[in-house]
């Protein structure tokens, strides 16, 4: 009899132990999100590389786990493997590496042959500050406004580093948020793009771009560094990693280190940041008012930063010559969800005008807008920080 | 001749305002002597429960700092008086943190008591030697008649001089013993703003300012730069006076030449229906860029 008394008691220790016993509805919740991430990764091919290991990652996070028995397993469990590898996202050094891999996959010659589509991509960083100002007015402090604004940037990394340092409290909502409405551009940016273009705008074509020689190129990294950091120092872990990563892929003579910055090193880092970042989903901390603001005031700063940027070629066209306008199609591009939104403006262009490819224009705003978001964080941390 | 006066211009231009941008202003050691209290009457007592007037020096670097091996004194002519003991962690202050030193004039007491003690009347002079008994790092004069268990001190921890470069040490309105002499609460950039900007606008403003500052910018000298560069290149493909210096100079595509030259070539040539050779018109192809290819990118879609 108490041997199975005792059988008893130790079946209802284990079940206490369970993710049965310790569920609650926000992990289930959480767990569909997870589950929604890998199908859109999956079915429509929304970000995969970032939405599956994010969506694994919620899952990961969410299964419930008894907090109190102090197992080491959560991710806000010091100690923990989670835990340590979450410290790359939490310590802000995640995102540079990034940042590394980015500059030595970005080809910057559409920007260098074309520089006025710079400007682009600082109008469309309007929805960085457009967020902000709704994020206060929403009851946020400054500082946690301004890492909420970040989201945008369209910028995963600069995101993550930016929350890491003004509102770590944030951070998994708006890491979520971020890469989210990056997976979700194509549904986003369309409809803004034909509702403020007229259908002549949208068929202008556009001068071919010049051949840009390889000095030039060498040249942009360290003059692009030197101007955005001098300016904005608190910006120099992302501008310094992404102009060096490009230096190393066009000085011609360090193949060995670009490619490692741009497969391996980047896929790993992407690998961990994801996962985490995922992780850091769970449902007891995660879930709150707070994360569902965070959500909205995210997709709102998406569609403004695509306002601002269709609007800004609509008023730099007034002061341009006719066979040197800029087909506002590409206005969207200044958001720098690379290549995503470049890819957008290519898809709209050939469906008004099926001879004209937009793609090359668009990547200059695109990549511009990269540095333009590693500019306003830089800005934000010297404000907020 | 006027391109290149302007480019010229526009270089020493640069050159000026990043030399005139430097910063001329007197920077603070990174140790600083923070806080001194002369004369303790009913102040901090020691572990030997003891009241003696105390140093505090403060780490004024984003990094852990060790103290050990450097030199206290009193005296200008003897810099080496008290040498601080090496090997002990306690040493090893952390970022923009504090050690506190008792002048007690009994160093077996503790690596943090020193051989000398303060003069509680007349006037005070401390300074820290590097560990080489010759390099100054820091420096501070106490004057006389500082009353008892007031401190002398710089009212924001490790910043020694105010905007005009003048010295910003004064007697303390408390006294914080190895601890911040400004103590903040809350951030002030936060504080500031929520009463100065509470919609944010200002803030956007400045912000969007210094963007467009940044990338118009970067427009402006790579816009110069495309310039310089496309002069050279027609420079030198002109000199060599191939089909590439007319394209160069057109501006036209390389589709357009390619069709010309080949018009061009055919009406030279006798005209026939059977052609000996084939003309192919091979693009040139840009070199290889990982934008163009799915492999490389950060956003690769799966293969299935």
């Amino acid at each position: 009899m108490n041997a199975l008394l005792s059988l008893g008691d130790n079946l209802q220790t284990f079940w206490g132990f369970t993710g049965f016993a310790n569920a609650e509805p926000g992990h289930i919740i959480m767990i569909l999100v997870g589950i929604l991430f890998i199908f859109l990764a999956i079915k429509f091919e929304f970000e995969p590389l970032l939405l599956i290991p994010i969506g694994f990652g919620i899952l990961v996070g969410n299964i419930p786990f008894n907090e109190i028995a102090n197992l080491k397993v959560g991710i806000y469990e010091e100690g923990s493997v989670l835990n340590i590898l979450y410290q790359g996202v939490i310590e802000g050094w995640y995102p540079p590496l990034i940042f590394l891999g980015i500059g030595a996959m970005t080809d910057f010659s559409a920007l260098i042959a074309n520089p006025k589509l710079i400007l682009i991509g600082a109008a469309c960083q309007f929805g960085i500050f457009g967020a902000y100002i709704i994020a206060l007015r929403s009851g946020f402090e400054p500082n946690q406004a301004g890492a909420i604004g970040i989201i945008g940037g369209a910028d995963g990394p600069t995101a993550i580093f930016l929350s890491s340092r003004l509102a770590p409290n944030l951070m998994g909502a708006i890491a979520v948020s971020a890469y989210s409405y990056m997976a979700l551009i194509p549904i986003i940016q369309p409809p803004f793009m034909r509702l403020l273009t007229t259908k002549k705008e949208r068929v202008i074509r556009m001068k071919a771009p010049r051949v840009v020689s390889q000095t030039e190129k060498i040249m942009f990294p360290i003059v692009g560094l030197l101007l955005t950091a001098f300016l904005v120092p608190s910006g120099l872990p992302l501008l310094g990693m992404l102009f060096f990563g490009n230096l190393l892929k066009e000085s011609g003579v360090t193949r060995r280190l670009a490619e490692t910055a741009r497969g391996p090193l980047i896929d790993i880092v992407t690998i961990l940041l994801g996962l985490t970042v995922g992780a850091s989903t769970q449902a007891t901390t995660f879930l709150t008012k707070q994360s569902v603001k965070v959500f909205i005031i995210g997709a709102l700063s998406f569609m403004i930063a695509t306002i601002a940027g269709i609007l800004f070629v609509k008023f730099f066209n007034l002061f341009l010559k006719k066979d040197n306008k800029i087909n506002p199609l590409i206005g969207n591009a200044g958001v720098s969800a690379v290549p995503h939104s470049a890819r957008i403006s290519q898809v709209m262009g050939l469906e008004y005008d099926p001879g004209n490819y937009l793609l090359m224009h668009a990547m200059g705003p695109n990549v511009a807008g990269v540095i333009g978001s590693a500019v306003a964080a830089g800005i934000m941390l010297g404000f907020l920080g | 001749m006027k391109t290149k006066v302007k480019q010229i211009g526009f270089l020493v231009l640069a050159i000026t305002l990043l030399f005139g941008s430097c910063s001329k202003k007197k920077k603070s050691s990174s140790w600083v002597i923070n806080e001194v209290l002369v004369n303790n009457k009913t102040n901090l007592i020691d572990e030997y429960g003891q009241r003696n007037g105390w140093i505090e020096i403060y780490n004024n670097t984003a990094k852990t700092q060790d103290l050990g091996g450097m030199f206290l004194t009193t005296d200008k002519n003897n810099p080496k008086m008290y040498p601080i003991p090496l090997g002990d962690v306690k040493t090893q202050i952390k970022p923009y943190q504090h050690a506190l030193f008792w002048a007690d004039d009994k160093p077996f007491h503790g690596n943090f008591h020193t051989n000398f003690k303060l003069d509680t009347i007349g006037e005070n002079y401390i300074a820290l030697y590097d560990a080489d008994g010759k390099t100054l790092i820091d420096e501070i004069v106490v004057p006389a008649g500082i009353p008892a268990d007031k401190t002398f001190g710089y009212p924001v921890d490790g910043i020694k001089y105010d905007e005009e470069g003048n010295l910003t040490a004064t007697i303390l309105e408390r006294v914080t013993p190895a601890s911040n002499n400004a103590i903040i609460a809350e951030n002030p950039k936060i504080v500031d703003l929520k009463k100065n900007d509470p919609w944010g606008i200002m803030i956007t403003i400045t912000s969007m300012l210094v963007v467009f500052a940044g990338l118009i910018l970067l427009y402006l000298v790579f816009n110069f730069i495309g310039n310089f560069s496309k002069n050279i290149t027609q420079k030198r493909v002109a000199k060599s006076g191939r089909l590439s210096a007319a394209r160069s100079e057109s501006q036209l595509s390389g589709e357009v030449l390619a069709a010309i030259a080949a018009a061009i070539a055919e009406l030279k040539e006798d005209q026939h229906d059977m052609e000996s050779t084939i003309l192919t018109i091979q693009q040139v192809k840009r070199h290889y860029s990982p934008w163009s290819s799915k492999i490389y990118t950060l956003r690769q879609l799966p293969r299935k």
